[in-house]
């Protein structure tokens, strides 16, 4: 696998060249960024009132969470982690969690040091399993995530936060335009993105994803990176579990399932490659944005939403052959 | 799963079929054959007598039937390496579709059937096209299809979720009695011994372990890896769609979340049986039966006790857990 963060091969064609010349993952950025695109010309010629503020709201609102998730989620895979399948309890926990401390009038801000926090551990206790085990995450994810799932309907079967706390007020508000819960995930993917290929510790985590046993000969620990991914990436879990809980009406410990595949089809659109080592965080952006869109479009083709999940089912199909051939062609 | 086997068992191939009496104590088998005996023993001691009595020994039989068969056919594709996770939403998926046809229109059973197969095994071929021609991880893929399967499900079955296709003679034959267990259970458990014999004792079994355990090894060996893998992912997706039509005949209806979650319950177990669903060539089916009896066991005291079934989730999701620790004990692979 090939670091496209550096620099591509150089080829002998024309289009070889050009290629390396641009900076990493902008074929993707072009591809992603004409299928939204057309997706919004395609929508907007068959109904005009498709092209209106409250489209951009209603997509907006939809990119916050799967964009925060999504940045968890690429952490995990450009450091060779492959799928975080724990989302979605993590994020339920954490929602559950914000919503208890809420009802016992906890100030706002200790509340949101806790959601993190948990988020954190949340992370923190699956890269343990994974690290002490030395299993894979995959696995162990899809295990904690089944145990903890079924703790929480063991716990609650709806909860909401306060209707009247400041959590639910701003969760609901908009700010330049735009919801509230959106600028928080602009301002992460923009952070990450930009530290992850511009630091030591970004670095370090990019090269294991590549070839783990090569960072390890370079004296990277493989430990220690795990663990620390781990935890941003539970981070990231605990920020979309106050975006969720502020935002959202009642909830039940199941809700957080629909976010999985969104997430995961938005960071391998983005180049993340599940096998490490390669991805640009920005791209999320677009990959997200692109997702986000399909539901809105449906409804105004008429559609029910059900057709929804065809169609991330077959984006997500249709973004792992890329990933795969792309992968291979890399590996040759 | 060319993507995800970045490291590779030790294990050399010609190691992997000489089953020898060391392997038979340790190995996976016995471990899960011992769980097994501790569920039974406390559902002895703690339901009484009446766990082993025929009536519950047929409500688990009944339970187990349509997995198990589903297990049978799904093995192969874990074996070669290519884990199907979309055979849950393929259930549903199919159930759907062939109470749809039956109910709905007013096809004749054998039709439908056809039809549904037909169309399961296409869709089982996009999984393959994706996995084996393109490479795509077989986990992102297939939970792809996953998605999409359940999303038809719901549309077929609009608006009320349910549809009913009620027939007599399907219905007497699903829920069949022979001797004390349910016919179809005698069945399962005759089609995943054939698959336990076609594994450990035909060459084709001998080519998906390894094509699973070492895809360089087995091309070199004049193994087709890509016709094994694609005719596996075929099978999975046929009995995963036999299973929803045997579900509608056994229930008389099919709902849009007929089969949620199976994926997940045949895999658990698969796995407490000594598969893996990253490494392919190991397990046997006769490891897969035993892991879903411990599975169903554990489910089943907890129901008779009426204790919520979340429970049996958090005993399976840690009985998984110490599978795979116990697996990597024995030497298989390590994820550093």
């Amino acid at each position: 696998m090939a670091d496209a963060l550096s620099s591509s091969a150089v080829s002998s064609n024309w289009w070889g060249a050009l290629k390396a010349r641009l900076p990493g993952g902008w074929g993707n950025a072009v591809a992603v960024g004409a299928g939204w695109l057309l997706l919004i010309i395609i929508t907007g010629l068959r109904r005009p009132d498709f092209l209106s503020h409250q489209t951009i709201l209603a997509v907006s609102f939809t990119m916050a969470i799967v964009g925060v998730l999504a940045v968890g989620q690429a952490l995990v895979g450009v450091s060779g982690g492959y799928i975080d399948l724990s989302q979605p309890a993590g994020l339920i926990l954490v929602a559950y969690a914000v919503t208890k401390l809420l009802e016992a009038n906890v100030y706002g801000p200790l509340v949101l040091v806790i959601a993190l926090v948990i988020g954190a551990s949340w992370g923190l206790f699956n890269a343990l399993i994974i690290v002490w085990g030395k299993l894979n995450p995959i696995i162990v994810t899809l295990a904690t995530n089944f145990v903890v799932g079924a703790l929480l309907f063991l716990v609650f079967q709806n909860a909401q936060v306060p209707i009247n706390s400041d959590f639910a007020v701003n969760g609901k508000g908009y700010f330049l335009g735009l919801p509230n819960i959106w600028w928080p995930m602009v301002v992460l993917v923009l952070v990450v993105g930009f530290f992850l290929p511009r630091t030591r510790a970004g670095r370090h985590a990019i090269a294991v994803g590549g070839n783990a046993f090569a960072a390890q000969a370079r004296g990277i620990s493989l430990r220690t990176t795990r663990i620390a991914i781990f935890s941003l990436s539970g981070l990231c879990i605990g920020m979309a579990g106050i975006l969720f809980a502020s935002s959202n009406g009642p909830f039940v410990p199941t809700a957080g399932a629909t976010f999985q595949l969104p997430v995961i089809a938005a960071v391998i659109l983005s180049g993340v490659s599940l096998a490490g080592g390669r991805g640009s965080i920005w791209l999320i952006l677009l990959s997200v944005g692109f997702l986000s869109t399909v539901p809105t479009s449906l409804v105004f083709f008429g559609l029910s939403s059900y057709w929804q999940a065809v169609f991330q089912g077959a984006i997500l199909i249709v973004a792992v052959a890329i990933d795969g051939y792309r992968s291979r062609r890399q590996a040759r | 799963m060319s993507n995800l086997d970045a490291s590779k068992s030790a294990t050399p191939v010609s190691a992997m079929f000489r089953p020898s009496w060391r392997d038979l104590l340790t190995g996976a088998e016995t471990s899960i054959a011992v769980t097994l005996f501790i569920v039974v023993m406390v559902g002895v001691f703690w339901v009484g007598p009446t766990f082993v009595s025929s009536s519950n020994l047929s409500i688990i039989g009944l339970y187990l039937a349509i997995p198990m068969l589903i297990a049978a056919t799904s093995s192969f594709a874990l074996l070669a390496g290519v884990v199907d996770l979309s055979i849950g939403s393929m259930v549903g998926f199919s159930s759907c579709l062939f109470a749809l046809l039956v109910g709905t229109f007013g096809w004749d059973m054998w039709s439908a059937g056809a039809v549904c197969l037909t169309i399961c095994v296409a869709l089982g071929a996009i999984n393959a096209v994706s996995i084996v021609i393109f490479g795509a991880d077989a986990v992102a893929a297939t939970l792809g299809m996953l998605v999409g399967l359940r999303g038809a499900a719901y549309l077929f079955s609009l608006p009320s979720g349910q549809l009913t296709a009620f027939d007599p003679g399907f219905y007497d034959l699903t829920n069949q009695n022979f001797g004390p267990l349910p016919l179809m259970f005698i069945i399962s458990l005759i089609v995943i011994g054939i698959a336990g014999i076609v594994v450990s004792r035909t060459r084709i079994g001998r080519h998906v372990k390894a094509v699973g355990g070492d895809e360089r090894a087995a091309t070199r060996a004049g193994i087709s890896v890509a016709r094994i893998r694609f005719a596996a992912l075929m099978l999975s997706a046929f009995g995963a769609g036999l299973g929803g039509i045997l579900y509608v005949g056994l229930l008389g209806s099919a709902s849009n979340l007929t089969g949620t979650g199976l994926e997940f319950q045949v895999y658990a177990a698969m796995m407490i049986g000594g598969y893996s669903i990253l490494r392919g060539g190991v397990g046997n089916p006769l490891g897969a039966a035993l892991g879903m009896l411990v599975v169903a066991g554990t489910a089943n005291i907890l129901d008779v006790q009426a204790i919520s079934p979340y429970y049996a989730n958090i005993i399976v999701g840690l009985l998984l857990l110490a599978a795979v620790l116990l697996d990597r004990l024995r030497g298989g692979d390590a994820y550093h």
